[in-house]
């Protein structure tokens, strides 16, 4: 059975007026699977995060993890996740050991079993050398690095990670990004949210599109791709856009989709070795020339642009 | 129940490690009362009396004595001059001048006068002639009773005439009989303590009976910034979220926190009554229970209201302002820069709308009257009605982001 059955969740905040954050989301997450839920800024997904871990109730439907509902036992449902906020959730001006073992005790840990565990944990997540320092000298990695273990003292069965990776560095983002890795192949199940497309393809074994609330398309990586089928993304840039270009060029045979902004344009095709020449001759004729092109191969990305007419951005 | 006090230890633990709070907790707080306690009555309870011996007698010089072991004025020498000055200046409430010939009078049992230089008007002046009179007045007594006795004894003998064997015999029992009389006279016979009807001491309080409580209370409204702003930087860094993700309930994380506040306003008491106590002299330890329920009042009025704060508060600065703003109304209409008593009814009724101003009264009453629990049960009543008031509109206020 799947470790969380999301069925029909909705939030509205502030009702009846206010932000329907999370409309109608329904979604399963299989056992030992990384699932991300990719989505722009203010596509819901902080929202879900919370309902799932019983911060915020629901206005509609209800979620089961590890068989226990988010509504009727919120305790229960706290004891088999670990959840990873945004936000470096610890405590500054105390060690590395005395936050592990602070959070430990609230997580319901105690005696030996608190001291082990705050070991494993120190070990599991590279500061061992470093336990006695307070984390106000540490590095922005290792204090990301310590947000994770602190959600991983009670041995959860599902890690819920919000947007880890959010204004940090290459390098810190490529150790957590292993971290996560490492913990699914140790068996842990991720429930993982992003706004970075790269980050979706490479760690998740599914994917979740959400905007406006809405779950717009779920499956593997492949399976969303082929969504947009065989078509291929055009980036270029004209040196003075046209008017009424865009509309031209929208009607073009092989074309799907076109978007402008300012002096670049965005165009979805199935052939971009047939489209090319072409898209050349309209601009010339108007009397612009296109400065640089860019072709890409199908990626979640278009899929994004596909299902919404809009981009992802990053 | 222990999630609430692990919490409450790490909050403990974060003020301990933070470097500022031990100047705000205990060092500005000891550093106020030293600087309001001289200022209010140069460090000492007792009335300054300026005293100009121009006799330099045997009776003069032991009136001198006795005053210097008054436990109700303070001594201080001077010139007729600087007699005068000090005390239009009002250095001094009042000045004692002891003319020639004092001690002359004494001994031959003849009206001995003193003068007093003084403000008629002040109750310090008044205090002091009072005290003047007792002693100088058990000081003749004691001479009278001395001759009374060495005649009462020649008589016995069959001497008619009072004289005993030998000019020095005589003046070894004069000597004897007034000693005798002296420490017969050392315990007076009435004492008077005059009560002001209104004033609930019965006396101004000055120096650091005055500053010390009243500093008390100010530096634990002060310390309402340390502990809200463990809570405001909570919720910044989400960390009273993350809270609310382990098993932890809301309920608990309040009271942890209300924990936290209580336990450090009350260690921050005990630091400051222990410096009160040994360092200034003030007698805290009169009666240690009602000492110990004041405490705990002013802990439970602190920590709800720094709760509250905390609850409606979002951001640093907003803190900050309400509590310089709370801290400094709180202590100035509850009396804890100065007394209510020199502030007139209207005040003084306003001031006791006020938790801290029973308490203040009450902590008050136990270092100058001794008050024991029975006079501070209603100020304990006042501050858990204010407590319970505060911490209900902050439990239903609480947000966690
Ligand atoms: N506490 C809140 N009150 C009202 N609206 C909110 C609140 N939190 C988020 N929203 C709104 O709900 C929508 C979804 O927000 P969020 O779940 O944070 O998105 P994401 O995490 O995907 O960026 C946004 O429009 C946001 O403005
Ligand atoms: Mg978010």
């Amino acid at each position: 059975m799947s470790i969380v059955e999301v069925r029909g969740l909705s939030k509205r905040y502030d009702p009846p007026k206010g932000v329907l954050a999370v409309d109608d989301a329904s979604f399963s997450i299989e056992r030992g699977e990384i699932f991300s839920l990719l989505g722009p800024n203010g596509a819901g997904k902080s929202t879900t995060i919370a309902m799932l871990s019983c911060l915020l109730r629901p206005s509609h439907g209800d979620a089961l993890v590890d068989s226990h509902s988010i509504i009727d036992d919120p305790q229960a449902v706290k004891s088999v996740i670990g959840v990873v906020p945004q936000e470096i959730a610890v405590y500054p001006d105390m060690t590395a050991r005395e936050n592990l073992v602070f959070w430990g005790r609230m997580y319901g840990l105690s005696g030996a079993e608190l001291q082990t565990r705050v070991g494993e944990v120190l070990e599991l997540v590279s500061l061992a050398d470093r336990q006695k320092d307070r984390v106000d000298k540490f590095s922005g990695g290792m204090k990301r690095r310590l947000n994770v273990g602190v959600a991983l003292l009670h041995r959860p069965s599902i890690l819920y990670l919000d947007e880890p990776t959010v204004g940090i560095d290459p390098q810190s983002r490529r150790s957590i990004l292993d971290g996560i890795l490492a913990l699914r192949d140790q068996g842990m199940t991720v429930l993982y949210t992003t706004h970075y497309m790269a980050e979706a393809q490479e760690l998740s074994d599914r994917i979740g599109i959400i905007d406006h609330g809405r779950m717009i398309a779920l499956g593997t990586h492949a399976e969303l791709v082929r969504i947009v089928g065989q078509e291929a993304r055009v980036d270029l840039t004209v040196d003075h856009m046209l008017e009424g270009m865009v509309e031209r060029w929208k009607e073009l045979p092989g074309v799907s989709s076109a978007s402008v902004e300012d002096e670049h344009a965005e165009l979805l095709v199935d052939d971009a070795n047939a489209v090319l020449p072409r898209l050349f001759e309209e601009a010339a004729e108007g009397g612009s020339r296109i400065t640089s092109v860019n072709v890409s191969e199908p990626n979640l990305e278009l899929v994004f642009l596909h299902l919404t007419g809009r981009a992802l951005r990053e | 129940m222990s999630r609430i006090w692990t919490l409450a230890r790490k909050d403990l633990l974060e003020t301990r490690r933070d470097p500022l709070s031990a100047l705000f907790i205990v060092v500005m707080p000891i550093v106020f009362t030293a600087f309001l306690g001289l200022m209010f009555g140069s460090g000492t309870d007792r009335l300054s009396v300026v005293v100009h011996d121009a006799d330099r007698g045997e009776q003069s010089q032991r009136l001198v004595a006795a005053l210097e072991g008054s436990a109700a004025v303070r001594v201080v020498p001077k010139s007729a001059a600087g007699l005068e000055s000090w005390v239009a200046d009002g250095r001094a409430a009042a000045g004692l001048l002891i003319p020639q010939g004092f001690s002359a009078s004494v001994k031959d049992g003849r009206r001995a006068g003193l003068v007093v230089v003084s403000d008629q008007t002040s109750s310090g002046a008044q205090a002091i002639i009072a005290e003047i009179r007792a002693v100088a007045g058990g000081l003749v007594a004691a001479d009278r009773a001395a001759r009374v006795g060495v005649a009462t004894a020649a008589k016995l003998k069959g001497e008619g005439d009072g004289k005993l064997d030998s000019e020095a015999r005589q003046t070894e029992i004069t000597a004897t009989a007034q000693r005798l009389a002296t420490q017969a006279m050392a315990q007076p016979a009435v004492t008077l303590r005059t009560v002001r009807a209104g004033a609930a001491a019965g006396q101004v309080p000055t120096g650091f009976t005055l500053s010390s409580p009243g500093m008390i209370v100010n530096f634990i409204m002060f310390s309402l910034m340390t502990a809200g702003m463990g809570v405001i930087m909570e919720r910044r860094n989400g960390t009273l979220r993350r809270l609310m993700t382990t098993r932890m309930r809301r309920d608990e994380l309040i009271a942890g926190k209300m924990a936290g506040m209580f336990v450090l306003t009350f260690f921050q008491q005990a630091l400051l009554i222990g410096a009160g106590q040994f360092l200034f002299g003030v007698d805290y330890l009169n009666d240690p229970v009602a000492l110990v329920l004041m405490m705990i009042a002013l802990s439970l009025v602190a920590s709800s209201l720094g709760l509250l704060l905390a609850a409606l508060l979002s951001s640093e600065q907003a803190l900050v302002a309400a509590v310089v703003i709370v801290s400094m109304s709180v202590s100035a209409l509850s009396g804890a820069w100065f007394p209510l008593e020199i502030a007139g009814e209207g005040f003084r009724a306003v001031g006791h709308v006020l938790p801290t101003a029973w308490i203040l009264d009450a902590l008050r009453d136990i270092v100058t009257r001794g008050a024991g629990v029975g006079d501070v049960l209603s100020a304990f009543a006042v501050a858990l009605a204010w407590a319970t008031g505060l911490f209900g509109v902050a439990v239903a206020r609480f947000r966690l982001a």
